[in-house]
């Protein structure tokens, strides 16, 4: 087999790997457009005969969607800020510093990254009521889950912090900045690209959150899209095509972003490895 | 001479590693000192000691009469400029240049003012909307001595500026940072592993190895007057060969080391029977007709046309110069003579230059 052959088979093997992949997003689209007996036609419809628009406008008064959404956002971005400040200081350190103990922390700090959350949430749960952290549920889930999601950013923010060279650092502090100021002038500036990418993955990681937020906010008015979503679903659940689209109405918009800023993401997450 | 820049038994330890033993260091005002030594000699710790990004572990810094020790970098007023430039990527030229105004809050006019004349000392004025990334290393080169030169500080140091240069811009540059210390008056002190930098830019060339001073001086007494075995190796190009060899009985000659045992002669009277190292530049060997001199067999050439590097087969190799090109080949027997007065000679034991018994 030629050279070209193989890479035209592996070209395929990726492409059926890839709309296997997408293929539930793909479903979950074509499902909210469909009609309800169209959504129980054997064989199935790739297509909606009929796309059910509606679908849209009754899910998203019937399911206050507009306020669930608007939780999600609450938390997503209260996690956001809180990890990027508290987690650029860190990562910083993490990269600026080579010794024995920055190794141990490293190790420590990926090592949270492998608790599941459904096991955290036990005592997570447990100790935040103990303190009374409860009754400020949203700044509950905002604070679990920016525990969980700062491993992550930390990791990938200090690749960034790497690749800013320590030179020009000492320049500026030659040139007559403080510590302080060098960071915040000059070593920030560079990893901003980084820092922004990181961040934007963590609010998407948190808009999406489910576990914390299921078992630490009870009101529904202050509930996010995710458990919304999820009381929707009983176990005689028929209405798929009003659940699909609640889903569409969800996911798009991170997706939308994704999408987006794609080449940033890709380009963010790599500069730290290539140079 | 006032100095501007004295360090007094200065150490410097990472953990258990002495980076810097017992330097003891005056630089006057004005003047261009060279700090010269092979990688990991202390040199470049020296220097960023100097500007306070090392912190000593023991001795006194004094920079323009203060003691410096405790500041921080932004305090000791002193320009650097790094080996890689160290320019901000973020920021365009201008801003490069005007940094550390702009740190201290100096009026606009002022700042843009001095940046134009800055700009045109180092034949940049063209270039002041341009990002670091869009300059070539000379011009990058040129900025990041311009960051140095607004600054009117009280010392420039310079961390091996000119090794990521090509050859012949490297040649232009050392000249050009010559005459800009010389246009300023400024007191300078320069990194470089490159002898023929230290030796051609600098009034005084300190010769570091292994955290310690060897040798410090004019650049020439360095070349005439070797201290030790290190120095005399490592300042002069071709660099010097040294022989194993004895005082004879009158000491005023050395019987080499070498197969039948040459008499050389010596300018002076040295202790008889001493084991020394003599050390013979390549330049002052001069071929002879074939009753004279060392007998020796031509191993390599390497001709430049202005000159003409010559080994001879020996243990150790010996090598020497002659101007323009030459007929010699390998295989060809050679005979060298060697003029008394620029033959060194060497403590076997302690390395050290042994000065001649009156």
């Amino acid at each position: 087999m030629s050279i070209a052959w193989t890479n035209r088979m592996l070209l395929l093997v990726a492409l059926g790997l890839a709309a296997l992949y997408l293929f539930p997003l793909y479903w979950m689209y074509v499902t909210s457009l469909k009609t309800g007996s169209e959504i129980f036609a054997t064989p199935p419809g790739m297509f909606p005969a009929s796309p059910q628009w509606s679908n849209f406008v009754y899910v998203w008064e019937t399911r206050n969607m507009g306020r669930f959404l608007w939780n999600s956002t609450i938390i997503a971005s209260g996690t956001m800020a809180l990890t990027a400040i508290l987690g650029t200081g860190c990562a910083y350190v993490l990269a600026r510093y080579r010794n024995g103990w920055i190794d141990l922390a490293l190790f420590l700090v990926l090592m949270l990254q492998v608790l599941p959350a459904s096991l955290m949430i036990t005592p997570i749960f447990v100790g935040f009521s103990q303190i009374g952290l409860l009754n400020y549920p949203q700044l509950a889930v905002i604070l679990a889950v920016t525990a969980k999601a700062m491993p992550f950013f930390v990791v990938l923010v200090r690749a960034t912090f790497m690749s800013v060279p320590g030179e020009l650092e000492e320049a500026a502090l030659v040139d007559g900045n403080s510590r302080i100021g060098a960071f915040w002038f000059i070593v920030l500036p560079l990893a901003r690209n980084g820092i922004l990418v990181s961040a934007i993955l963590i609010f998407m990681q948190a808009f999406g959150e489910f576990v914390y937020s299921k078992s630490m906010i009870q009101a529904s008015e202050l509930q996010p899209a995710s458990v919304g979503l999820n009381t929707f679903m009983g176990p005689n659940t028929t209405e798929w095509g009003n659940i699909m689209a609640y889903a569409t109405i969800y996911v798009t918009p991170i997706l939308a972003a994704f999408v987006l800023l794609q080449r940033r993401i890709v380009s963010g997450l790599t500069s730290g490895a290539l140079k | 001479m006032t100095a501007q820049i004295e360090l007094k038994n200065v150490e410097k330890y990472y953990g258990a590693y002495h980076a810097l033993k017992n330097i003891d260091l005056s630089i006057a005002k004005g003047q261009f000192v060279a700090l010269v030594g092979p990688s990991g000699c202390g040199k470049s710790t020296l220097l960023r000691s100097l500007a306070g990004l090392e912190t000593i572990t023991s001795g006194a810094i004094h920079i323009a009469g203060e003691r410096v020790n405790d500041l921080p970098p932004r305090k000791r007023d002193v320009a650097m400029v790094f080996q890689s430039y160290a320019l901000y990527p973020h920021m365009n030229v201008m801003d490069n240049l005007t940094y550390s105004m702009r740190l201290k809050r100096k009026p606009r006019a002022e700042i843009e003012a001095a940046a134009k004349e800055v700009a045109e000392t180092i034949g940049l004025s063209h270039l002041l909307d341009r990002f670091p990334r869009e300059l070539s290393g000379g011009q990058r080169q040129r900025v990041a001595m311009g960051r140095a030169i607004i600054r009117n500080p009280k010392a420039f140091l310079f961390d091996e500026p000119l090794s990521n240069l090509d050859a012949s811009l490297r040649v232009h540059m050392r000249k050009e940072v010559r005459a800009l210390h010389n246009r300023l008056g400024a007191t300078s002190v320069y990194v470089t592993h490159d002898q023929i930098e230290a030796m051609t830019m600098a009034d005084h060339v300190v010769v570091m190895r292994d955290g310690i001073i060897e040798q410090q001086g004019a650049p020439l007494d360095l070349y005439a007057h070797p201290a030790n075995q290190f120095v005399a190796g490592f300042i002069g190009s071709p660099a010097m060969n040294f022989v194993d060899a004895r005082i004879s009985e009158s000491g005023e000659a050395a019987r080499l080391n070498l197969p039948g045992e040459p008499l050389i002669p010596l300018n002076g009277s040295y202790p008889p029977g001493r084991s020394v190292i003599v050390g013979l530049r390549p330049e002052h060997l001069s071929v002879v007709g074939p009753d004279a001199g060392l007998a020796l067999k031509v191993s390599m050439v390497e001709s430049v046309g202005s000159a003409s590097y010559i080994s001879c087969s020996a243990t150790p190799e010996l090598s020497f110069v002659v101007e323009g090109t030459t007929r010699l080949r390998s295989g060809d027997s050679v005979h060298l003579a060697i003029d008394p007065d620029h033959v060194h000679v060497f403590d076997a034991k302690t390395r050290l230059a042994i000065g001649v018994v009156n």
